[in-house]
C-alpha cells in the first residue's frame, strides 16, 4: 500500500513538474496579458514591459512576448503627461520590439496593425509637426493589415479613429469611419475571446470600438 | 493516511520554504539616485520584478545555488552580477552606468542646422521648406530664412556669412551637385533646380562642418533623398507658371518615381507688368526619374537622373547709352545623375558612397555673339564607418573629383578648357565621453592635378549638454577651395583659397520651442583678385584676404500661440575682403550688416487652411560709386519683403495654393550699375539693379491620384 502510494505520488510529482514546464510560458503569458489589460499607469505599463522582456529572453522564438512588450511601450508613449522625449524613447523601444516580432512572424496582420498604432502614438505626441508627414504611414499600415486579415478588429477600429479625425477636419460625413467601427464590432463579437486568450492572441480594442460606436448613433 | 497527508504537506511547506530566496535591494545611477522601472531578474528564469519609484525592488525566486541577476533600464548599460541563492534573504545594491543613447545624447550643433523628421536637434522639418511663405517651393529661398544667410535679391543663391555664393557646396545623398542653380543672366535671380519634395531632410551648415565636405569655404548643404515612398500614386500640378505630372510605383523591395514638368512665364508676364525687358520670357522643361531598391535587411541603393532645358532672352539697359541696351540670350541644357548606396556590414561596420555626374551647357548670346560654356563635375566617394563601441566611432573616406570647364567663342572657333582631377581622403572620429560630452576631430587631405597642389584641412568640434537640455558647441577648422573654373581656365596654376572658422554655439529645444545662438569669426587668405570686369578678368592673382565676424540668433515657437508656428532670425555680419575686382578690403555687396526674417504659419481648421507670411529684411547692400572717392563706399536703402500665402485643402487629395511676394509693393534696390566711361561733365551715369517685377503672384492646384484617398500633396506645396 505504502509503496503503491509512493509510486502514485512520485508519478504525480513528475507529471506536475512536466505539466508545469510545458505550460509555464502559457501561464506566465496569460497572467501578464491580463495584467496589461488592466494596467492604468506608467508604472504598471513599465512593469508589464519588463515582464514581457523577461519572458522573451526565455522564449526568443515566440512573437507574442515582443508584441505585448511593444504594446506596453506604446501605451507609455500615449501618456500625455510625459515629455516628448520620454514618449519618443518609449516608442523607439516599441519599434525595436515590433521589428523583432516581425522577423519571427512576417506578414502578421496583428503586428502590422500594432506598427500603425505605434506611428499613431508618434503623431499624437507632436501632432503639429508630425500629422502631415506621418498620417499617411498610419493609414498605410492599417490598410495593409486589413488586406491580410479583412476582419482584424484592431486595425479596423484604429483606422476608424483616424477616419473620424479626418472627417472632423474636412467637415465631411462619418460614414466610412462608422462602417469601420461596425466591422470592428462585428469581428469582436464573432470571435471567441477564450480561444484567442488560450492561444495568447490579442483581444484588446473592444472598449474603443464600443466608445466610437456611440458617436455613430 | 492522515500521517501521509501531514508529511506530504510538511514536505511541500519545507521545500517551498527551503527553495525560495528573497532578493531585495536598490537600483541606482552613479550618483546614487534610484532608477524607477528597471527590470531586475534571474537570468534564465521568469523570476523578476520592476524597481519602484525609488529604485527599490523585492522578489522571490525558487532558483538555487549560483545564479546571475540581470538589471536592465532604459538609458543605462545592462549589468549582470552573480549571486548564490541559499534560501537566506539577499540584499543587493546595484549602480548602473549610463549608456550612450544617440537619441538623447548631445549632438554637435556648431554651424549646423538640420531639417529632419527623425532627429532631435533640428531647426526645421522637411515640410517647412515647402510651406514657408515667400519660398515658392525653392529650397534655397526657404534656407534664406535661417541664421547666417543673406538674401541677395538679384542673385537668388545662398550667401553665407560674408562668403559669396560659390563658397557653398551642395550635395545630394552625399555626392556633389555641379550647377545646382538654373543658368540665368546677370542680376536676374535664379532658383535651385531640385524640387524640395525629393528630399526627406537636409543638413545645412554655415561653418565648422565635418571633414566629409570639402571644396567649400563657407558652407555645405547636404540634401538627402526620400527612401521608400508609401504607395503608388500620381501627382498632378497645374500652376500659373506651368504644370507637371509625377507617377510613383511602389513594389515590395523597390520603387520608381518619374516626373515631367513644363514652365513658361510668358502668359503670366503678359498679364502682370514686368520691370525687366524680356524679349522671350523664361521657359523650361525638366524630367527626372528616381529609383530605390532595398538591399538586404538594412541596405539601400538609389539611382536618380534629372535632365532639363531652359531658355530666355532679356534686354538689359546700359547706363549712359540710349536704347534697350545689351541683348542677352541664354539657352541651357543640364543633366545630373546620381547612384548611391548604403549598407551595414558585420561587426558594426557600415558603408556608403556612390557616383555622381553633372553636365551643364550654356549657350550665351551677348549681343548676338555666341559663346558656349560647358561645366562638368564628377564625384565618386566611398566611406566606411566602424563603431568600435557606443562611445567611439571612426569614419574613413576616399573621394575623387573631376572638374572640367570649357568655353568657346563659336564664331571665331576660339576655345579653351580645363580638366582637373582631385583626390581626397578624410578620416574623422566621434568620441562620446558621456551622454553630455562629445568630441569630433578630423583631417581632410586633397590633391589637384591642375593646380599641382596638396592641402590639409584639420577640423575639430566639441559639444557639451547642460542640465536644462541646452547645449554648447564649439568648432574650429581649416577649409580650402580652388577658385572658380572661369578663372582657373585663364590661369591654370591658381591654388586654393583658405578659410579658418571659429564658432561658438548655444542650442536648446524644449517643449516645441527652439533657441539657437551662435557667434563666429572667419578669416580668408589667398583669395583670387583681378582687374577688369567679372566677365573679362585680367591680371589674376591670389593676393586677396578678408574676414567675417558676427553673431546670429534663431528662435522658433510652436507652443505659445495655438495652431501657430513662427520663427524669428537675426544675423549680424561684419565682413571685409579684398577679392575679385576690389582693390582694398571692403564690405562686399552681398554681405549686408544686419539681416532678419520672421516666418509665421497659422492653421485655421475651420477654413481647412494654412495661412503663412514671411518677412525678410536687411540693412542694405554696399556698392561702388565711381563719382565718389574710395571703393564700395555707398549703400542702398534697406531691403524689405513681406510675402503671404494661403494653402487650402478642400479635399484630402487636393490642395490649392496662392502666394504673393512683396505685398507692400516696396521698390527694393540691390545695387547700381555704372557707366564704364564718364559723360562730358565727368559724371558716371547709373542704372538701378532692382526687382524683375514689384510682386510675384503664384497660384497652383495640386491633385494626388491614388487608391488611398487620404494621400495628399501637402509635401508638394
Amino acid at each position: 500500500m505504502k509503496k503503491s502510494l509512493l509510486t502514485i505520488i512520485l508519478i504525480f510529482a513528475v507529471m506536475v513538474s512536466v505539466f508545469a514546464q510545458e505550460t509555464s510560458y502559457q501561464n506566465v503569458m496569460k497572467t501578464e496579458i491580463a495584467k496589461l489589460d488592466h494596467a492604468d499607469s506608467l508604472n504598471r505599463f513599465q512593469q508589464s514591459a519588463n515582464a514581457f522582456s523577461r519572458i522573451s529572453q526565455l522564449n526568443p522564438k515566440e512573437w507574442q512576448p515582443y508584441y505585448y512588450g511593444a504594446l506596453a511601450y506604446i501605451y507609455q508613449g500615449l501618456d500625455g503627461a510625459s515629455s516628448l522625449e520620454k514618449r519618443d524613447e518609449a516608442l523607439a523601444k516599441a519599434e525595436e520590439l515590433i521589428k523583432k516580432a516581425e522577423v519571427i512572424s512576417p506578414d502578421n496582420a496583428e503586428i502590422i496593425a500594432l506598427e500603425g498604432f505605434k506611428v499613431m502614438a508618434e503623431v499624437s505626441a507632436d501632432p503639429a509637426s508630425r500629422g502631415q508627414t506621418l498620417s499617411g504611414k498610419v493609414m498605410h499600415n492599417f490598410s495593409k493589415a486589413l488586406k491580410i486579415d479583412p476582419k482584424n478588429p484592431r486595425a479596423a477600429v484604429l483606422m476608424a479613429q483616424m477616419e473620424f479625425g479626418m472627417a472632423r477636419f474636412f467637415n465631411s460625413g462619418t460614414e466610412k469611419a462608422c462602417d469601420l467601427v461596425k466591422l470592428s464590432q462585428r469581428s469582436f463579437e464573432a470571435q471567441n475571446e477564450e480561444t484567442l486568450k488560450a492561444a495568447l492572441l490579442p483581444t484588446w480594442g473592444k472598449n474603443l470600438a464600443d466608445k466610437l460606436s456611440k458617436v455613430c448613433q | 493516511m492522515k500521517t501521509l497527508l501531514v508529511s506530504l504537506t510538511l514536505l511541500f511547506v519545507c521545500c517551498s520554504v527551503f527553495g525560495q530566496t528573497t532578493i531585495s535591494g536598490k537600483i541606482s545611477d552613479q550618483k546614487g539616485t534610484g532608477i524607477p522601472g528597471a527590470n531586475v531578474f534571474i537570468k534564465g528564469t521568469y523570476d523578476g520584478v520592476s524597481s519602484d519609484e525609488n529604485g527599490k525592488f523585492n522578489f522571490e525566486t525558487a532558483a538555487a545555488n549560483k545564479q546571475i541577476i540581470t538589471v536592465q533600464a532604459l538609458g543605462f548599460k545592462t549589468q549582470e552580477i552573480e549571486i548564490i541563492c541559499s534560501g537566506k534573504p539577499l540584499s543587493i545594491q546595484i549602480s548602473l552606468t549610463e549608456s550612450i543613447d544617440l537619441l538623447t545624447a548631445v549632438t554637435i550643433s556648431a554651424g549646423a542646422m538640420e531639417a529632419s523628421d527623425v532627429k532631435k536637434s533640428v531647426v526645421l522639418k522637411p515640410i517647412d521648406i515647402v510651406t514657408t511663405s515667400g519660398a515658392m517651393g525653392d529650397i534655397t529661398a526657404a534656407l534664406l530664412t535661417l541664421p547666417g544667410t543673406s538674401t541677395v535679391g538679384n542673385d537668388g543663391r545662398l550667401f553665407v556669412r560674408g562668403g559669396d555664393a560659390s563658397e557653398t557646396s551642395i550635395f545630394i545623398d552625399g555626392l556633389q551637385v555641379g550647377n545646382a542653380y538654373g543658368s540665368t543672366a546677370a542680376n536676374v535671380p535664379t532658383r535651385n533646380r531640385f524640387s524640395p519634395n525629393l528630399f526627406k531632410g537636409s543638413f545645412f551648415s554655415t561653418g565648422g562642418y565635418s571633414v566629409e565636405y570639402g571644396q567649400a569655404l563657407s558652407s555645405a548643404l547636404a540634401l538627402n533623398t526620400l527612401d521608400m515612398p508609401l504607395r503608388s500614386q500620381g501627382d498632378l500640378s497645374i500652376m500659373s507658371l506651368g504644370g507637371g505630372y509625377t507617377q510613383t510605383f511602389v513594389g515590395k523591395e523597390n520603387a520608381v518615381t518619374a516626373s515631367a514638368n513644363y514652365y513658361n512665364l510668358a502668359p503670366y508676364q503678359s498679364l502682370i507688368s514686368q520691370k525687366f525687358d524680356w524679349e522671350k520670357s523664361p521657359a523650361s522643361w525638366d524630367t527626372e526619374i528616381a529609383m530605390k531598391q532595398k538591399w538586404g535587411k538594412s541596405g539601400f541603393i538609389k539611382a536618380y537622373a534629372h535632365t532639363e532645358g531652359s531658355s530666355m532672352t532679356i534686354w538689359q539697359p546700359v547706363p549712359g547709352e540710349p536704347g534697350r541696351g545689351d541683348r542677352v540670350r541664354i539657352n541651357n541644357r543640364y543633366s545630373y545623375g546620381n547612384l548611391s548606396f548604403r549598407q551595414t556590414g558585420k561587426n558594426d561596420w557600415s558603408f556608403y558612397g556612390g557616383l555622381a555626374y553633372s553636365h551643364n551647357r550654356d549657350l550665351i548670346n551677348l549681343n548676338y555673339e555666341p559663346i558656349r560654356q560647358i561645366n562638368q563635375v564628377g564625384h565618386a566617394k566611398v566611406v566606411a564607418t566602424k563603431d568600435f563601441n557606443p562611445q567611439f566611432s571612426l569614419k574613413n573616406g576616399v573621394e575623387w573629383y573631376l572638374k572640367s570647364f570649357s568655353e568657346e567663342r563659336i564664331d571665331d572657333k576660339l576655345k579653351r578648357g580645363l580638366h582637373d582631377h582631385q583626390l581626397n581622403h578624410f578620416l574623422e572620429t566621434d568620441y562620446y565621453f558621456s551622454n553630455r560630452l562629445v568630441f569630433r576631430g578630423g583631417l581632410r587631405s586633397g590633391f589637384s592635378t591642375v593646380a599641382k597642389h596638396y592641402w590639409l584641412d584639420p577640423r575639430a568640434s566639441l559639444a557639451y549638454k547642460l542640465n536644462n537640455q541646452g547645449q554648447f558647441s564649439i568648432a574650429a577648422g581649416k577649409f580650402h577651395q580652388l577658385p572658380d573654373e572661369k578663372l582657373r581656365v585663364l590661369q591654370n596654376d591658381l591654388q586654393n583659397a583658405e578659410a579658418s572658422h571659429y564658432i561658438v554655439n548655444y542650442f536648446i529645444v524644449n517643449n516645441n520651442r527652439t533657441l539657437r545662438a551662435e557667434a563666429f569669426y572667419k578669416t580668408y587668405e589667398n583669395l583670387a583678385t583681378y582687374s577688369g570686369t567679372d566677365q573679362a578678368p585680367v591680371r589674376i592673382a591670389q593676393t586677396g584676404s578678408g574676414y567675417a565676424r558676427g553673431a546670429d540668433v534663431f528662435y522658433r515657437d510652436k507652443k505659445t500661440v495655438r495652431n501657430t508656428d513662427f520663427w524669428v532670425t537675426y544675423s549680424f555680419v561684419d565682413s571685409k575682403r579684398k577679392y575679385s575686382v576690389y582693390e582694398s578690403k571692403v564690405q562686399p555687396s552681398f554681405a549686408p550688416k544686419h539681416n532678419g526674417s520672421v516666418v509665421l504659419k497659422h492653421f485655421v481648421s475651420r477654413l481647412k487652411s494654412q495661412l503663412g507670411t514671411s518677412w525678410s529684411w536687411n540693412s542694405g547692400y554696399t556698392f561702388n560709386d565711381p563719382n565718389l572717392p574710395g571703393e564700395m563706399q555707398s549703400k542702398t536703402k534697406a531691403y524689405s519683403d513681406l510675402s503671404i500665402s494661403w494653402s487650402y485643402l478642400p479635399k484630402p487629395n487636393m490642395i490649392l495654393h496662392l502666394a504673393c511676394s512683396n505685398v507692400l509693393g516696396r521698390n527694393n534696390v540691390f545695387g547700381y550699375k555704372y557707366a564704364s566711361q564718364p559723360d562730358e561733365t565727368g559724371f558716371f551715369e547709373r542704372t538701378q539693379i532692382g526687382q524683375g517685377a514689384t510682386r510675384m503672384i503664384f497660384a497652383g492646384l495640386f491633385i494626388t491620384l491614388s487608391k488611398d484617398k487620404t494621400a495628399n500633396q501637402l509635401n508638394n506645396l
